[in-house]
């Protein structure tokens, strides 16, 4: 009795240990930096002032509400996307479906490097997108140095990324659906529509908001995007949170700061993700 | 859910005539329905594909026909001219060595310890279960930025830096991979754990020999998120690795981009081999990992 | 079932093992940095084969000595000294690269984490280097780094361009001129005169107002960004912007390629450009000039800088003096310098600049001893203050230059990015 009492314990220690001395312990460490300020190049307590400083950086609310705009579009885009994508993937009559799932999963996994080289350059003025854009007579878009386009090169570039690995995710949701719902619902006259809204959407309902979540963390953490194709330009209009704290801890040297904004962050996407979770119902 | 289609039409022999000529229509419906899909998905492959061919065009080429005006679309002959630059730049066989060796090793270490604990979060309750839980979840949330110069700290201070073990350490406990394996857990039969218990089996042994079996897919998952997470990783290595001989594959390609002199020939020569093994991963796994999540199965 | 166990038992034996590599990979580590005999430096790919030929060289009087550089990208040796100084100066080389823009703001953000190379002797190489690069590595008086490369600047050009559309470069000695080039080559040849990065970089701007002595700070660091100097830059690129002279391009990759690919007429640049236009655009041998920056007004200063690196020592090297032996033998030494040129670097180390390497004429520039018209830049080069706010000051400076690109006024933008500014480094 004794021993089965311990055994949880026993088998979370190496999870829990590991996740006090690395993820816990920094979390703590970087929170006292946040009340802290550098003064010839010691750090002092400063109280509340990186958070007041915060509350009054135009910069920050800029970030923030290019993070939101980013985050409304480019999520639920996705996810609706991915699983259109998935449900045609889960058609028994496709052939080459194993060729299909890998190609749309390939991004995801494109080295970094090679993924901002190639949008920098195809997102050119005369580069390969405008030209194809011009063949069906659209005219050049000036995709990364007007404010409204470059928020959406971002998302298309954000899109292009993680489509296929939100499509795998939900594939083997949609695959653990019992087929005789959709039996039971042609049978009840329900057209192919209906049954994607009736039954492949709740059954999903814990997957999407997986997805949606890891979504939410992913756009408010928005880093390499931003990064490598805008620099957060033009005027701050794809400036986010993530290079916000990065140009002021690793360009600006205020890792107090830094800190402070990576807490608002965090709290941030904790009432997101409660709203989510309230969203969808159940936990 | 064509699975369903055929069921239904096998369903339909045995309905109303009436019923029974919408079979006709149907058929021409469902091969509207596959020109329409394989649009799509056409579509959507070249979106995909594309800047992996354009990778390898850029493998095979000489840098200065990277950004020629009409663009470089087709191989060049530059593959050995660029493989062997780029191996003199950064030693391709010691980097693949670390590379693979990082990730490989991380994914064993960090799957055996977050299904351990998914399994007991998810099978067993026990005090501070929920809280611990909540924490996992919670941190995950923090900007990597936020936490880097602490955890640099912590690993100087133990004389850690440049060791592989500061490479993975930090992550061997993955929130996301906890969170995932737990949610397949939950579906696991209890009466199957209870039933083991009766013949005598300990916890340890209903874990290993009973569930982890039945958990492949789940486990595949988590692999690939892992390894995706390891192999791609940037800028932890680049922080705490400090000689070339430790560089994982992106600290190293990352090296070839100097200021104002990039040979991209190299670069994307790198790229493309650093993508290698990563698609061979996900093709090796991705049966399982797609095979259904087996939970069905158990039903 | 039992190949389970097997593989967990195995992970465990692995972790153990990983344990124990850590431990003593750890120690052997820390023994490195205390061999008083290897000095390790940082620095990026065109710089690893100066810093080899050095070492080389110095082992010829130093047998003993070892260097070991391990080779990074430009971002990453700043990722990598910024978090290691964040830290209290853990994990550091004895060496570090540091671009000219980033210098001031370590020194001001990390005071004491800089070997005083004066105290150590330095001073007495001064005279050998132009003074805009001495200043920038000085605080107070004392120098904290070694000048290695300048980046005198020029307007480098396409010269089948211009003979298309019937312009002489050599003929343009003012900005007003040189407006009038790109109006002549607009209509000619239909091609833009210069590509510019109006929403992300302002480095024509920074070699406009380095050129007129002054920069985003006074000599007083005060915010400078509506001073005179400064209007007359942002007009300029106003007016071609206007006019039309300009090719958007963003970020490095296009801006290189738009000048390979003939895109555009002309590139004001540093001298480093020669490296990246002659590795990018090989098929175009021949078909460059170079001028120098057009002055602002007739007879005007025509000098300017933009980039260019430096040498320093993290003080908590181990091996400073090793170091600092080792650099001062790699700043004064001509062959070393000169084997800088190979990768398109230029060396300021101004006691080589008779040599034949700088007076012979460049194929890849129709024959033009384009390196003796960089080195007769040098000595009038003003010195400026980027100070340690220099990374806000131009994120602000890029922000005025997109509101004016996009139509606002030369005044208001400057004046409304001056304020943010003050109000950020307050």
């Amino acid at each position: 009795m004794n021993r089965a009492k311990r055994f949880p314990y026993l088998f979370a220690a190496p999870a829990i240990l590991l996740f006090l001395a690395f993820t816990v312990y920094p979390i703590i460490a970087s929170f006292v930096l946040s009340f802290q300020e550098r003064v010839g190049g010691e750090y002092v307590f400063a109280g509340l002032k990186n958070y007041t400083r915060l509350w009054n950086d135009d910069i920050f609310w800029t970030a923030m509400q290019n993070t939101f705009i980013i985050f409304v579009v480019q999520v639920p885009v996705m996810i609706i996307l991915a699983m259109v994508l998935a449900n045609v993937l889960n058609n028994q009559l496709l052939k080459l479906k194993g060729f299909f799932r890998v190609s749309f999963f390939l991004p995801a996994v494109t080295s970094l490097v090679a993924y901002s080289i190639l949008f920098s350059i195809m997102l050119q003025e005369e580069g390969i997108i405008n030209t194809a854009l011009s063949y069906i007579g659209i005219t050049a878009i000036p995709w990364l140095s007007d404010p409204f386009w470059a928020k959406a090169s971002i998302i298309i570039a954000m899109t292009w990324r993680w489509t296929g690995y939100n499509m795998v995710i939900f594939l083997a949701a949609l695959q653990n659906i019992p087929e005789d719902l959709y039996e039971a619902a042609s049978l009840d006259g329900a057209n192919k529509f209906k049954q994607f809204f009736y039954i492949t959407v709740p059954q999903l309902k814990p997957v999407i908001l997986f997805a949606g979540i890891l979504s939410t963390i992913g756009t408010l953490q928005l880093f390499d995007e931003p990064f490598n194709l805008t620099g957060g330009g033009p005027a701050d209009s794809t400036m986010t949170l993530g290079l916000y704290i990065y140009q002021s801890g690793f360009e600006y040297f205020d890792f107090g700061y830094a800190s402070a904004i990576a807490y608002a962050v965090v709290v941030m996407v904790g009432i997101l993700s409660i709203i989510q979770f309230k969203i969808a119902g159940d936990e | 859910m064509a699975k369903n289609l055929e069921v239904i039409e096998q369903s339909t022999n045995k309905l109303t005539l009436a019923e029974r000529q919408q079979k006709k229509p149907k058929k021409k419906k469902n091969k509207l329905k596959a020109v329409w899909m394989y649009t799509l998905l056409s579509i959507f492959l070249v979106v995909s594909i594309f800047p992996f061919y354009w990778m390898f065009i850029g493998a095979t080429n000489d840098s200065s026909k990277m950004f020629t005006n009409p663009p470089t679309l087709l191989p060049g002959d530059q593959f050995m001219t660029n493989l062997t630059n780029l191996n003199e730049s950064i030693g391709i066989f010691r980097v693949l060595f670390n590379s693979l060796f990082v990730s490989g090793l991380y994914v064993v270490i960090a799957l055996a310890v977050c299904a351990s604990a998914a399994y007991v979060l998810a099978k067993y309750n026990f005090k501070g279960k929920k809280f611990i839980f909540t924490a996992f979840l919670l941190s995950m949330m923090i900007p990597y930025q936020a936490t880097l110069i602490p955890l640099f700290q912590m690993m100087s201070d133990f004389n850690l830096l440049n060791t592989y073990f500061a490479v993975i350490a930090p992550q061997l406990c993955f929130p996301f991979a906890i969170f995932l394996l737990r949610q397949n857990f939950l579906a696991f039969p209890t009466e199957l754990m209870e039933s083991a218990r009766l013949d005598g089996a300990s916890e340890t042994r209903i874990f290993i020999s009973i569930v982890i079996p039945s958990m492949r897919p789940a486990l595949a998952a988590a692999s690939i998120f892992l390894f995706m997470t390891q192999w791609n990783n940037f800028m932890w290595p680049l922080v705490v690795l400090n000689t070339n001989d430790m560089y994982t594959f992106p600290v190293a390609l990352s090296s070839l981009m100097g200021l104002s002199y990039i040979d991209y020939g190299q670069v994307m020569m790198g790229v493309t081999l650093a993508t290698v093994p990563i698609i061979a991963f996900f093709l090796t796994l991705q049966k399982q990992f797609i095979s259904g999540m087996l939970g069905s199965a158990l039903k | 079932m039992k190949k389970v166990t097997g593989l967990v038992s195995i992970s465990m034996m692995l972790v153990l093992s990983l344990f124990l590599a850590a431990c003593g990979n750890g120690g052997s580590e820390d023994e490195g940095s205390g061999d008083s005999n290897k000095v390790t430096a940082w620095a990026w790919n065109i710089n690893v084969p100066v810093l080899e030929k050095a070492a080389e060289k110095f082992k010829e009087e130093n047998p003993d000595f070892e260097l070991e550089v391990v080779e990074m990208g430009t971002d990453d040796v700043y990722s990598k000294l910024t978090t290691g100084l964040q830290a209290g100066g853990k994990g550091l080389p004895d060496i570090v690269l540091v671009e000219d823009d980033r210098v001031q703001g370590y020194m001001s953000a990390f005071p004491d984490a800089f070997v005083n190379v004066s105290d150590k002797g330095f001073d007495e190489m001064k005279d050998s280097f132009p003074s805009y690069k001495t200043e920038l590595v000085s605080k107070d008086g004392a120098m904290y780094g070694f000048p290695f490369d300048g980046g005198p600047t020029g307007v480098f050009y396409r010269t089948d361009i211009f003979e298309e559309a019937g312009v002489n470069a050599e003929d343009i000695k003012t900005w007003d001129d040189y407006i009038e080039a790109g109006k002549t080559i607009k209509e000619k040849t239909d091609k833009a005169m210069i590509g510019l990065d109006l929403n992300g970089d302002d480095g024509l701007y920074r070699m406009m107002l380095n050129q007129q002595g002054t920069f985003y700070f006074d000599d007083e660091k005060n915010v400078a960004l509506t001073s005179e100097e400064s209007k007359k830059a942002m007009k300029v690129q106003q007016t071609l912007n206007e006019e039309g002279l300009v090719k958007e391009t963003v970020g490095w990759d296009a801006w290189i390629s738009a000048m390979t690919s003939g895109d555009v007429a002309t590139a004001p640049s540093g001298a480093w450009l020669y490296g990246s236009i002659t590795q990018q655009g090989k098929d175009t041998s021949g078909n460059w000039g170079l001028i120098e920056l057009p002055a602002f007004e007739e007879g005007g200063n025509r000098a300017s800088n933009l980039g260019g690196s430096n040498y320093m020592i993290p003080s908590a090297s181990n091996n400073a003096d090793l170091a600092y032996d080792f650099m001062e033998f790699f700043s004064t030494n001509k062959d070393v310098q000169l084997s800088a040129m190979e990768g398109g670097l230029f060396p300021s180390l101004n006691t080589i600049y008779d040599n034949e390497a700088f007076t012979k004429e460049v194929e890849f520039f129709s024959n033009q001893p384009i390196w003796s018209l960089l080195a007769d830049e040098m000595d009038s080069i003003p010195a400026v203050n980027y100070t340690g706010d220099y990374a806000v000051a131009k994120d602000e400076a890029v922000k005025a230059q997109s509101e004016i690109a996009n139509g606002k006024g030369i005044e208001e933008a400057l004046k409304a990015s001056e304020d943010r500014l003050k109000n950020r480094i307050q």
